[in-house]
């Protein structure tokens, strides 16, 4: 599904990868682990086309990734992460902003929809109407996930997604990710919970290797 | 009613009202003497040369010319607007100019042509004037709304570049931040216009009125003049912007980080 190919990076003079084969299958749970500012977020980066590598390739469904084929990479892969920037305005004027994309036409945003993602998520449905900025960290986070539900997207980079919410919230979000057989997932946390997930596949980035 | 005239003589006298700041300046220690007389200075000589340029520009009043010095004008005004922004001058010379030029010469010929009536189109008289006006007046709006647009996407790039990711274009990504940017650009403007005529009359009516016109026409080219600096000001920050996004944004979608002058 995604494959890092000999991803060499810098930036600022310090070196980020070098050299770096990763491959990640559809359908697995992968959880990055490794110290913070080693660069777990510039992978999903360079998956997106934020990031382009100083050399190596980054292939998505057997495509590689390059300025063309990154606008239909984007309508399949969500990214979701901590300091998830919605807009200043009202949570539903968000989502309004998203669902006016046009490549969004056609899903569904309908209020049934979002009530019912809500619900499963904890959140009382009067959020909506309140300003993002109102909003607390784990709230915030929620939202996005709930956004990402709505784009019906099936693979999915995870930075830090749980870093907000409270002892019940994140084995209930780690599950609802790790637990779903037709999704790709891609998960940076420190957080233990996301490693304990049976399913997951721990890639050590510091050792460039597949913990067993 | 004629200007009444000043002579040289006359003019100095204004220039004796300086003393009254240069004493405030030191008995206050404010330091400002030196950079207000360097001003004043500068401001003296580049009026003055202009001065008799224009004579002589008015005089010829040749179509060619004329169109040629409010080219000059134009790349002057230019140069200024992206040396004061942040963006580096290199990169998007070319699509300002473009810009900067087809909002005002579509204005100008507008105005000569169906508002003034000129039976000279390039009159130098209208042209240099009303151009040197719109350019002006325009020109800090299209400072603040590109350097307000492409700075405030590097700001907000997490944002930005999660709205990419939630499947949108790269227009429809960056259109909250256009449209903020050309509001601010032409904030100014609008409460200028607001305001306009009961707090003070503004420059080109005391103009007019001084060269001897009746206020009811001075009010005319007031109307006229206001509004085109609305629209040409609208029309150059919109096109400044439309037309450098080639050069400031990657095939990627994302904001070149080499656009910045710091």
């Amino acid at each position: 599904m995604i494959k890092f190919d000999k991803i060499s990076l810098s930036f600022d003079g310090k070196e980020i990868f070098s050299g770096l084969d990763l491959e990640i299958g559809a359908g697995e749970k992968v959880v990055l682990s490794g110290r913070s500012g080693i660069g777990k977020s510039s992978l999903f980066g360079l998956v997106l086309g934020f990031v382009v590598p100083d050399s190596g390739s980054v292939f998505f469904e057997g495509v590689r990734v390059d300025e063309k084929s990154v606008w239909d990479l984007r309508r399949k892969v969500s990214y979701i992460d901590q300091d998830v920037s919605a807009g200043y305005g009202k949570v539903s004027d968000w989502l309004s902003f998203v669902w006016d994309f046009k490549a969004n036409q056609g899903l569904d945003f309908g209020s049934e929809r979002i009530f019912g993602l809500m619900d499963l998520f904890g959140m009382k449905h009067d959020l909506l109407d309140k300003s993002v900025s109102e909003l607390s960290g784990g709230e915030r986070q929620r939202i996005a996930i709930i956004v990402s539900q709505l784009l019906n997207r099936k693979v999915y980079l995870l930075d830090e997604v749980t870093s907000a919410l409270d002892k019940v919230l994140k084995p209930k979000v780690v599950a609802f990710f790790m637990e779903n057989p037709d999704w790709t997932v891609i998960s940076v946390s420190h957080d233990p919970v996301w490693l304990e997930s049976g399913n997951a596949k721990v890639f050590d980035l510091e050792a460039m290797e597949w913990k067993l | 009613m004629e200007t009444i005239d000043i002579s040289i003589f006359s003019l100095s006298l204004v220039f004796l009202l300086l003393i009254i700041p240069v004493l405030m300046s030191s008995v206050y220690k404010l330091n400002m003497i030196k950079s207000m007389l360097f001003s004043v200075a500068r401001m003296s000589v580049q009026l003055f040369l202009i001065g008799i340029f224009l004579k002589y520009l008015f005089l010829w009043n040749n179509a060619l010319i004329n169109i040629a010095w409010l080219f000059v004008m134009i790349l002057v005004a230019v140069f200024s607007a992206i040396g004061s922004s942040s963006i580096k001058t290199g990169k998007v010379l070319l699509p300002v100019l473009i810009s900067f030029s087809a909002a005002t010469f579509i204005i100008l010929l507008y105005l000569n042509i169906f508002v003034i009536r000129l039976d000279r189109i390039f009159d130098a008289r209208y042209l240099i004037v009303l151009g040197g006006m719109l350019l002006g007046n325009s020109l800090r709006g299209n400072i603040v709304g590109i350097e307000s647009f492409y700075k405030s996407i590097r700001k907000d790039s997490k944002r930005y570049l999660y709205s990419l990711s939630l499947g949108a274009s790269q227009h429809e990504a960056y259109l909250p931040y256009l449209r903020e940017s050309v509001q601010l650009a032409l904030k100014p403007t609008i409460a200028a216009m607001a305001t306009m005529g009961i707090v003070a009359l503004p420059g080109m009516m005391t103009g007019t009125i001084l060269g001897g016109a009746d206020p009811q026409l001075a009010i005319k080219y007031q109307i006229m003049i206001m509004i085109a600096i609305l629209v040409s000001t609208i029309i150059s920050v919109l096109l400044n912007i439309v037309m450098t996004l080639k050069v400031c944004f990657t095939k990627y979608g994302t904001l070149r980080n080499d656009i910045f002058t710091k």
